[in-house]
């Protein structure tokens, strides 16, 4: 048995630090996925609490057979970000910039930053399943197999998915 | 297996710019392919110059992000009074049928309350007390009626 099904199946028995344990576990990565999603931290937090609080609710429908708990969560935090987009697409706001002036890392350079920027809107306008593929690939490190589960897609629709992400991603840098 | 400069660029667009991202049956051909190949190793290049500013991209801190989950965690997982009453009658049950269970015991209530209630009031009724002197009245005239015959 793993250390993910032992937490997993103490979580289903109702054990408090179990699910105490699991949150500290994936907590960073669950909201960085957020947030890479949302781009805001109001909404992040919202939806990283409504993952938390299925862990405990729907612990029982998790299978080990089917999917990691890592994949388990994130897709349920990418069905919760996609139902928020799909509902309110307008309050989706950016607080990439103001990170920036707030934050004590080292200025970068004039021209970087100015790529940083566009790199930012060209991942904001890219088409929803391909910024999901982009940060679940790039940034939470998953094979294309999980991305494809966590997307609830085949990995031949997955691969042209990211194919494109990165197409476009690399077209508007260059303008 | 054969890299085509067709072959390497959908490697690229698909799995990024890192060799060890690649499928392992197509990584050595590809990483060969691109060594040799100008247009392979420009290709590359610029998908790393890509991954390299995404990886710039920073997610803000979130301070008492964790605190706030954790504290929301604590207050779901403090059983109620009813909650640690149904884990002690179904000491093994899973949630759902915790559930069923939830509203037939509070249907059950109104039962309890009127067998209490009735414990202690009478409603016109003659209370047990009574009813026992009154049969032994009845047994004593019974005693003097087979006596007098």
């Amino acid at each position: 048995m793993t250390d993910d099904e032992g937490l997993m199946l103490a979580i289903q028995a109702g054990d408090a630090k179990a699910y105490e344990a699991a949150i500290r576990k994936y907590l960073k990565s669950i909201s960085h996925f957020a947030f890479r999603m949302l781009g805001n931290s109001k909404d992040t937090e919202d939806i990283t609490q409504e993952t938390f609080l299925r862990l405990w609710t729907h612990a029982d429908s998790w299978q080990s057979d089917k999917a990691s708990v890592s994949t388990w969560l994130h897709r349920i935090t990418h069905n919760l970000c996609i139902d928020y987009l799909r509902k309110d697409k307008s309050s989706i706001s950016s607080e990439y910039e103001d990170e920036h002036e707030g934050s004590d890392r080292p200025a970068d350079a004039p021209e970087k930053t100015q790529q940083l920027e566009a790199l930012r809107q060209a991942l904001e306008g890219l088409p929803e399943r391909q910024r999901t593929a982009i940060v679940l690939s790039h940034y939470q490190g998953f094979s294309n197999k999980e991305v494809a589960l966590i997307m609830d897609i085949s990995v031949d629709a997955l691969e042209s998915i990211l194919a494109r992400a990165r197409r476009s991603l690399k077209a508007q840098l260059k303008q | 297996m054969n890299m085509t400069p067709e072959r390497f660029a959908q490697l690229v667009e698909i799995h990024g710019s890192r060799p060890e991202r690649w499928p392992a049956d197509e990584r050595i051909a590809a990483e060969a392919f691109r060594l040799a190949d100008h247009q392979a190793q420009a290709l590359g290049d610029a998908h790393a110059r890509l991954e390299s500013l995404l990886d710039a991209l920073p997610v803000p801190a979130m301070p008492g992000l964790e605190q706030r989950v954790l504290q929301r965690a604590a207050n779901l997982t403090r059983d109620s009074l009813l909650d640690r009453a149904l884990d002690w009658l179904l000491p093994h049950s899973d949630r759902l049928l915790a559930w069923i269970w939830r509203p037939a015991l509070v249907a059950c209530l109104p039962l309890i309350c009127g067998i209490y209630m009735a414990n202690f009031f009478s409603f016109g009724i003659p209370g047990q007390e009574l009813a026992w002197e009154e049969e032994l009245s009845l047994l004593a005239l019974n005693d003097y009626a087979e006596s007098a015959e």
